[in-house]
């Protein structure tokens, strides 16, 4: 259960991308969220509902125009926060992996450890090796990421992000770009974390998912907060015709 | 034949020689300054990279023998006493400067090529910028440098020739006064040394061939 003392709090944060010759794009638009410890928050919305403009904005990969976000007692939008530091406890997890792609899989994971947390090499690997068991690809350590498949490349960049032992994880469509029959077992291991208590922020299209996993399920429209509730109310009962529609759209 | 073979031969090679340095500190120092602007280039700061960006364009869009010219002519005849050089470090000078602009070029190009995607993981493990781009973005980027690197350092070699007109005895200087020694053996003295370059920028080219496959398990994603 989640623990009620929130590890993020996200206050009236709007974001707006100025592209010349265009409309501007309001990203986000004055929103207001916050995650309990232990917590796992799914953030649904159709393409281009500022979700996962959101869920950059957590780890300040986009910074915001304004607003504020707390993470952990830490103001991150405080201009004298140290970014890199706070990023340190905000694991995060990319659409196409990202794996560093001149390291072997092993060496994703001990790299981070050894640069930033400044861990010995032989405590790197022994922490890499236990978290590629954990997330299922023990005998995967010395391949390149061209030499793996999506599902566990994926699988490689958790482990990475669990490596830096993280309060948070945040999870940017993990499986959009994985091959069919890889989603499942990636969408296991999401599931699996959530189950030992991580605190997690998951932006998905996978509403099965949403519907297991969650704590909460928050529906986003165009840059703003529309509904949000536990996942039987959003799914089985939604209040606002946006919601409807779009989840009319996908199921 | 092999006379004159044998009696240009000490000239030639003295020429090469002259070559050999000139070309070795310029792609020393161009390589050394134009990595600093290409990664300088790459940052955000409009305030790093407009100048940058001029001194690149400045360089690129003029040809090389007026900046030589301009080192060796015009800085002395501001009067300043350290601005005096004498041809060969201002030959040096010179053609450093124009080097950084292609290689500058060249490392900028590179580290773009590398997805945003690597740079943003890294960072989101809380690497630095500078950590990010030592441990990540560099060592990717390095692959794509080599070949493009290598046919710059040809053509600088091949460049060299032409600080001759300031006086200085590189190999087609030295080849121009054997020419006058043995006026009638023109084709075999050019002849001997553009085989001297080519002893000299064939192995470099390989030697960039070799550095790209040994650096060759740097997979960009597609």
């Amino acid at each position: 259960m989640p623990d009620p003392a929130p590890i993020i709090v996200v206050k009236d944060i709007s974001k707006t991308f100025d592209i010349p010759g265009r409309p501007p794009v309001h990203a986000l638009r004055h929103v207001t969220n916050h995650v309990d410890k232990g917590e796992v928050l799914v953030v649904i919305g159709p393409s281009g509902s500022g979700k996962s403009t959101f869920l950059r904005a957590l780890n300040g990969l986009q910074p915001v125009d304004s607003g504020s976000i707390v993470i952990d007692g830490v103001e991150l939008t405080d201009p004298k926060t140290d970014l890199n530091r706070l990023r340190q406890g905000v694991g995060m997890v990319f659409q196409h992996f990202n794996l560093f792609q001149h390291k072997t899989a092993l060496e994703n994971i001990t790299m981070p450890q050894m640069v930033v947390l400044k861990r010995p090499q032989g405590e790197a690997e022994e922490i890499g090796n236990r978290l590629l068991k954990r997330v299922g690809i023990g005998d995967k350590g010395g391949s390149y990421p061209s030499e793996l498949s999506g599902g566990q490349q994926q699988r490689v960049a958790i482990a990475r992000s669990l490596a830096m032992t993280p309060k948070v994880m945040l999870f940017d469509e993990a499986t959009s770009a994985l091959d069919p029959e890889t989603v499942g077992g990636v969408l296991e291991l999401m599931k699996d974390l959530a189950a030992d208590g991580t605190t997690m922020v998951v932006v998905t299209h996978e509403m099965g998912f949403a519907r297991e996993a969650a704590d909460r399920v928050t529906f986003m429209d165009e840059g703003a907060i529309i509904e949000e509730g536990i996942p039987e109310s959003i799914f089985d009962n939604p209040q606002h015709d946006r919601t409807k529609l779009f989840l009319s759209q996908i199921i | 034949m092999i006379d004159v073979i044998l009696s240009t031969m000490p000239f030639l090679l003295e020429g090469l020689w002259m070559t050999f340095k000139i070309s070795l500190i310029t792609i020393f120092f161009g390589s050394l300054i134009g990595t600093v602007v290409g990664m300088l280039r790459t940052l955000d700061y409009a305030l790093i990279t407009y100048p940058l960006g001029a001194y690149i364009h400045a360089l690129r869009g003029t040809p090389f023998l007026i900046h030589l010219y301009f080192v060796y002519f015009m800085l002395p005849a501001t009067g300043i006493s350290w601005l005096q050089l004498e041809a060969f470090p201002a030959a040096v000078i010179a053609l450093s400067l124009y080097t950084s602009t292609y290689v500058a070029e060249i490392v900028r190009g590179a580290i773009e090529a590398v997805p945003r995607g690597q740079s943003e993981a890294a960072r989101s493990t809380g690497m630095t910028a500078l950590q990010t781009m030592w441990y990540v973005v560099l060592p990717q980027a390095m692959k794509l440098m080599i070949p493009p690197m290598g046919g710059v350092y040809v053509i600088i070699i091949k460049g060299t020739s032409i600080v001759s007109v300031i006086g200085i005895a590189e190999l087609v200087r030295a080849g121009e006064h054997a020419t006058q020694r043995h006026p009638r053996e023109l084709m075999l003295i050019y002849g001997m040394t553009a085989m001297m370059y080519f002893a000299y920028c064939y192995p470099v080219l390989r030697l960039a061939r070799w550095a790209e496959a040994k650096f060759g398990s740097v997979r960009l994603p597609s």
